[in-house]
């Protein structure tokens, strides 16, 4: 009559570090064996296995966050070759929806992590800005579906959207002035204001399973 | 020495004449003694006393709210279509809040995905006493350990060798009466003993998995030159059909065993059975297909078109090719309760074996049939379509819920095609703002 439960203890420090609840984590642990078939670690390779997911055009810069030791809040840059089920829970917990309980201090750190997990996505060469080429990358993967599309209409859309980027963030612009590209700050600017907490998380469902003892 | 034999003669013997007496002869008539529905009635019985010691040994605060979510995901996905989220997010012209949309779209995917939980048996909202669902569950209290043990012994010792012997039985009289109907010449007198030979060999193994089904509405049983259209969640669901009325099945040619069974059966009765090599050719297929509905006198043809096992919460794509031979499509959802025993067959993970091994040790099979009324192409409507539309009613009846996806995602990736399609949509969203985009940022620059 055993279960697959691990020790309570490890799985109660998960959850004061991640902030997900007993449930939640127990899911996600079976969900995390389902993608690695049964492995202690994931690999990219694995989320290919995930039909959903290959509808998504940014699918690789997603995978790739996972991947990320910005992201895993490890000191170091690039990329990790296989993270386990605590490396995957940190990147799960940015899309933890807010809750009630948070002052405004947290609401603020809340945020903040969340714009820094997206500003992560767009700037892969970690140099603190998302340049105009960055952006362009972005833009293509994102419109990668359609072929009939040029590679210029992609540029093109890139560029128009810098400038407004620029014009935001900078305001009048002297002529000779060059653009260097979005900071971490200025990404910030563009979305004070914007309530993108609730666009950016995963609403977990309260799950109980029946004859829990712990 | 001699003394062991003839007792175990003996045994043998009575035994075998309690079967024939209770379990054979009833079944060439279609009667009941009311035996399984006993054996029912105590394990509803035992299931609710060790539910309810479950709940009680619980410690928790909150109250048990028995949800039969179980099945239907762990996080509440937006509805919202694409376009009005997107809209609702753009502030820049463009796509960094777009990236927002997509990467929340990705982790759910990463989080739950609807295909490959169908591919998994589905998780009960209470134990059932058996290990193998014992996911969530753990240690209660002595007097549950006992009745489990009490049941892996019913199960095992004694439930185990009753159904085998009763599925070696009906199998055989399955091949030797086929082989001998089929030696009759042409003629009603044939049909009508074949007919009967199906019937009685489905109702013994049917009896040898302790098989409850209702049946519903069965004025809507398939008729004579239709075709039988169901929801697929393991082998036996051919059987669960064949308990109720004789069809002519379709397939593909076995070796072994299988194919034995094949071979003596089509001599009775018309089937339908493939060559591996004539399986590719689709022409092929729908030709023999049509040429069989056309004739109106030929059992009405039973065909599975997820194409592959589903484990009973949700129906998958339809392949059209059942849908474009022609003729009146009779409609059966077939619904299992998981609560006795897992049917669904996941032959990625257990062999047909282990799989017949693990039905014969659990409880018992219970399900429900509903047959539905004939659904005919209409006019204007292509074979995806009707396959779309004979597919939701299946699920509605069935309390299934439905999926466009392709059964055959349980092995395949996604193919490139159905990808680019919705990718379309998207970038056609962008390049619609794009030019007008590009206007203003025209008119700035000067």
């Amino acid at each position: 009559m055993g279960s697959s439960n691990s020790m309570p203890e490890e799985i109660q420090e998960l959850a004061d570090k991640t902030g997900f609840t007993l449930e939640q984590i127990e899911h996600l642990h079976r969900r995390f064996k389902q993608i690695s078939g049964d492995q202690p670690t994931i690999r990219k390779e694995s989320f290919d296995r995930i039909p959903d997911l290959e509808f998504n055009p940014i699918r690789s810069k997603i995978v790739r966050a996972f991947f990320d030791k910005r992201n895993l809040r490890q000191a170091s840059v690039g990329l990790t070759d296989e993270i386990n089920f605590e490396d995957f829970l940190t990147i799960m917990s940015y899309f933890r929806p807010i809750e009630m309980n948070m002052d405004e201090e947290q609401l603020d750190h809340f945020r903040k992590e969340k714009l820094k997990f997206l500003f992560h996505m767009y700037d892969s060469d970690n140099d603190g800005k998302i340049t105009l080429h960055e952006y362009r990358k972005v833009v293509e993967e994102l419109l990668s579906g359609n072929p009939h599309l040029e590679k210029e209409s992609a540029r093109s859309i890139a560029d128009g959207a810098m400038m407004e980027a620029a014009s935001i963030c900078v305001g009048q612009m002297e002529p000779d002035q060059v653009y260097e590209g979005i900071t971490f700050e200025d990404f910030l600017k563009m979305w004070q204001g914007i309530d993108i907490d609730t666009k950016m998380h995963v609403r977990f469902l309260n799950m109980e399973p029946i004859a829990h003892c712990h | 020495m001699e003394g062991l034999l003839m007792i175990a003669a003996q045994v043998m013997s009575v035994w075998f004449t309690l079967a024939f007496t209770l379990i054979v002869l009833p079944s060439v008539f279609g009667l009941s003694l009311g035996i399984s529905e006993f054996y029912m009635r105590i394990l509803v019985k035992t299931l609710e006393w060790a539910t309810i010691r479950i709940q009680k040994g619980v410690k928790k605060k909150q109250a048990m709210a028995l949800k039969n979510s179980a099945s239907s995901g762990i996080i509440q996905r937006d509805e919202t279509t694409m376009e009005k989220e997107i809209a609702g997010l753009r502030r820049v012209d463009f796509e960094l809040s777009d990236v927002f949309y997509f990467s929340k779209k990705g982790i759910e995917a990463i989080v739950e995905d609807e295909v490959t939980q169908r591919f998994s048996s589905e998780e009960l909202v209470s134990w059932n006493l058996l290990t193998r669902t014992n996911v969530n569950f753990q240690y209660i209290s002595l007097r549950l350990t006992v009745v489990w043990v009490l049941g892996v012994v019913v199960r095992y010792c004694l439930l185990l060798p009753l159904r085998a012997a009763l599925a070696a039985i009906g199998i055989v009289s399955m091949i030797v009466g086929t082989t001998l109907v089929g030696k009759l010449p042409n003629s009603r007198f044939k049909d009508w003993l074949s007919e009967l030979v199906h019937l009685t060999c489905s109702r013994i193994l049917v009896r040898a998995l302790s098989g409850t089904i209702t049946y519903h509405n069965k004025e809507n049983r398939p008729q004579k030159g239709g075709i039988c259209v169901a929801n697929h969640t393991s082998p036996i669901d051919v059987l669960i059909l064949t308990n109720d009325g004789c069809y002519a099945m379709v397939g593909q040619a076995h070796g072994g065993l299988m194919g034995l069974i094949q071979r003596s059966t089509v001599k009775a009765c018309p089937h339908v059975w493939f060559d591996r090599s004539e399986m590719k050719d689709r022409h092929l297929v729908l030709k023999r297909l049509k040429e069989h509905v056309a004739d109106q006198n030929k059992l009405p043809i039973l065909i599975f078109p997820e194409g592959t096992c589903i484990n009973n919460t949700s129906v998958m794509m339809f392949k059209k090719g059942s849908f474009e031979i022609g003729g009146t499509i009779y409609p059966v959802a077939i619904k299992y309760d998981p609560q006795f025993g897992d049917a669904f067959w996941n032959s990625s993970k257990y062999d047909i074996v282990s799989y017949l091994l693990r039905i014969m040790t659990s409880w018992a099979i219970v399900c429900n049939v509903w047959y539905m009324p004939p659904m005919i192409r209409e006019e204007g409507e292509d074979a995806v379509q009707f396959a779309n539309r004979v597919k939701s009613a299946i699920a509605h009846r069935g309390g299934l819920t439905e999926l466009p996806w392709d059964g055959g995602l349980k092995r395949a990736k996604v193919k490139d095609t159905f990808k680019e399609e919705q990718q379309k949509n998207y970038s056609k969203m962008i390049v619609g703002n794009g030019p007008t985009g590009n206007l203003s940022m025209g008119a700035e620059s000067d």
